[in-house]
């Protein structure tokens, strides 16, 4: 279970101090796929990264399962992230010299899985979300968009992390491949009870959502 | 995939940039090699022929050489308290002296010959007798032909002897029927032989050998000398030392040192060993700031990726270790090739380097080690002195373009040392900036 209380992020500028998120608080449930839609600039990136710990948060708290993350210190955060969390990006940020397999077998390595557990485990999370045996060892760039994203989604799941982090994950698709991403994301949070955080401008995809969350300079309001 | 492996894999995945950067390291670090494998050889050069050199400086009287020389005799008095001096640690004293046929009953031994004919008709090469508190060594010397009098048969005699005693040359003693034990006529003395010695030449076993005071006694030159020999502790002291010495002696002596002449010798080999410093150095920086300058342009076109790799769980210790191993593959690949290439042209760099530094000029005519020949007096006296005499022609130039190159562990193993400076000069830029790469970065530039 995620529990965000009273977050605070403000960057400073030559411009002068931005905020771009102001006492933020919300909580999700195992199993839940919380949207949080905006517009660009409104703060929603910087809260996913203060979720991932990507960002650390003047002030504030987050907590996954009661485990307080917001004052750990860089090994922590990094063992957190390797372990804790799955980033999905909008552009896919797979490692172009590296086949689909090779890629989701990163987080296992930062995890510390040995090397036939993490070719196993790799392989099965890859067959999960519909990447066929014959594409696994292809490099992303002899993927499609969808098939990038669901490698992209197989490297977020392989470790099992009760928190997914989705970043515009259907931004560069189209709109039946978006749907089925989605889709995807749901069962995986439906299935493992983990948490999903979608973040997305596009109100279709919001609404494929348990919860839909806006946020709007840096504030977070609740969609009925 | 550790991060090694992938570091590794990542050092191939721009061909264009790997061939280019492997090509421009290669060519650093062949430069690098030569310099040093040529640098080696001039080193090896210099220690050889400072090695050869010795560290003695030799006494004469003023305008004491041979048969063109004449002078007046040093005396023991102002010469004995130069082994005192600072860095000698050794001095060794002659008086020699020829022996005309009413001197000694003894006959010289050589042949005079169409050589010993040019000096006037009738000439027979007269028997040379040298005094010294050194015996073993005062023979040794190119104008004696000699080396180390080595005892072939009965003793020789000790260093402060004031005995009518006497050693002779093989070829002398063999052509006066002389064996140890014999007696023979000098100076009205009888002298006793005590041992037969060889030196290695005809010339020079046609000498006596006595100790020095008998010799100063008999010939009525007590106190005298004709040359002396101070042995120096190191080489750096020699310059310093035969300054000291004719500063003590005033104008009476000639003080030389051969290492002088070996200075101004050896001076292109310095310089070719300073060129080739400086190459080496100016070489391995080049070589460290294009690696530099690609891991930087490399970690700068990565830095999403880096980003990525933080985000997913990487620390940033296995991200340092990927461009470490990126950095030092790019290293290896050019210090492969560059050695190849650096071992086949050190011969030829070393033998342009040397040659554009005018060490292959000739040496110029001869050094002269010590007195040589007693001036004065009637005739040919044979070469005087203890290790004197000893004449070096054609100097060293002539052989200093003949230098050997050979790669060997040490190099090898500076090399590698070298190329290893290289990568971690290389991979330190990468490294400093895999640091400042913050991992929210990679969602911020979506």
């Amino acid at each position: 279970m995620l529990t965000v209380t009273s977050l605070n992020k403000t960057f400073k500028s030559p411009a002068g101090d931005v905020t771009a998120v102001r006492d933020v608080s919300f909580s999700t449930k195992p199993g839940e796929m919380v949207a949080i839609v905006g517009a660009s600039g409104s703060g929603k990136s910087t809260l996913l990264s203060l979720l991932g710990l990507l960002e650390s948060p003047d002030n504030g708290s987050i907590k996954v399962d009661d485990m307080e993350l917001a004052g750990l210190d860089a090994k922590g955060r990094t063992a957190y992230r390797a372990r804790k969390v799955g980033f999905v990006f909008q552009q896919f940020n797979l490692i172009p010299n590296l086949s689909a397999l090779e890629n989701v077998m990163l987080p296992l390595e930062f995890a510390g899985w040995s090397v036939s557990e993490r070719k196993t485990r790799a392989r099965e999370v890859l067959n999960t979300v519909g990447l066929g045996e014959d594409k696994v060892l292809r490099r992303p760039a002899k993927l499609s968009g969808g098939e990038q994203q669901r490698v992209a989604i197989a490297r977020a799941l392989v470790t099992n992390p009760e928190l997914i982090l989705a970043d515009e994950p259907t931004g560069n698709l189209d709109r039946k491949t978006g749907e089925r991403i989605i889709a995807l994301l749901r069962e995986a949070a439906g299935q493992e009870k983990r948490t999903v955080v979608v973040v997305t401008h596009d109100e279709k995809i919001a609404k494929e959502a348990d919860r839909r969350l806006e946020i709007e300079d840096g504030v977070l309001r609740e969609i009925a | 995939m550790g991060s090694i492996k992938r570091g590794v894999r990542n050092t191939f995945r721009n061909t264009i940039r790997t061939v280019g950067v492997v090509t421009i390291l290669a060519v650093a670090i062949a430069l690098s090699i030569s310099m040093l494998i040529a640098r080696d050889a001039v080193s090896a050069k210099i220690a050889s022929v400072r090695a050869t050199t010795g560290t003695t400086i030799t006494v004469s009287p003023k305008g004491f050489f041979g048969f063109q020389g004449g002078g007046t005799p040093l005396s023991a008095s102002k010469v004995t308290p130069l082994l005192a001096l600072p860095h000698v640690t050794a001095l060794q004293e002659t008086l020699s002296q020829r022996l005309s046929s009413s001197d000694t009953s003894l006959t010289a031994s050589a042949p005079s010959g169409q050589l010993g004919q040019q000096f006037g008709g009738g000439f027979t090469p007269p028997v040379r007798v040298v005094g010294t508190n050194s015996p073993g060594t005062a023979l040794v010397g190119g104008a004696f032909g000699g080396s180390t009098e080595e005892i072939v048969k009965g003793t020789s005699f000790s260093a402060t002897s004031d005995a009518d005693v006497a050693i002779l040359g093989t070829d002398l003693a063999s052509a006066n029927n002389l064996v140890v034990g014999s007696t023979f006529t000098a100076w009205s003395t009888k002298i006793t032989v005590t041992g037969i010695y060889s030196a290695g030449s005809s010339f020079a076993n046609n000498n006596v050998v006595m100790p020095l005071a008998p010799v100063q006694r008999l010939s009525n030159q007590a106190g005298q000398l004709t040359g002396a020999t101070l042995t120096v502790d190191t080489l750096s002291h020699v310059a310093a030392t035969t300054t000291l010495v004719s500063k003590k002696l005033g104008s009476a002596a000639d003080v030389t040192s051969t290492s002088q002449a070996t200075q101004s010798t050896l001076s292109p080999l310095n310089s070719v060993q300073t060129i080739s410093t400086y190459t080496l150095v100016g070489a391995v920086v080049g070589a460290g700031i294009i690696l530099l300058l690609s891991m930087l342009m490399i970690v700068r076109e990565r830095r999403r990726e880096i980003g990525v790799l933080k985000a997913i769980g990487a620390s940033t210790g296995s991200i340092i270790r990927q461009f470490i191993a990126e950095s030092t593959t790019f290293t290896v690949l050019g210090s492969v090739i560059g050695a190849g290439v650096g071992i086949l042209i050190s011969s030829p760099i070393a033998s342009a380097l040397v040659s554009a530094s005018g060490g292959s000029s000739p040496g110029g005519g001869f050094v002269r080690r010590d007195g040589g020949f007693t001036g004065g007096g009637n005739g040919f006296t044979p070469p005087s002195g203890t290790p004197t005499g000893s004449f070096r022609f054609g100097g060293f130039g002539r052989t200093l373009t003949q230098l050997h190159t050979s790669v060997g562990w040490g190099t090898l193993s500076v090399a590698f040392a070298i190329a290893i400076l290289v990568a971690v000069i290389g991979a330190s830029v990468a490294v400093a900036s895999v640091v400042r790469v913050r991992p929210a970065e990679v969602l911020r530039s979506e």
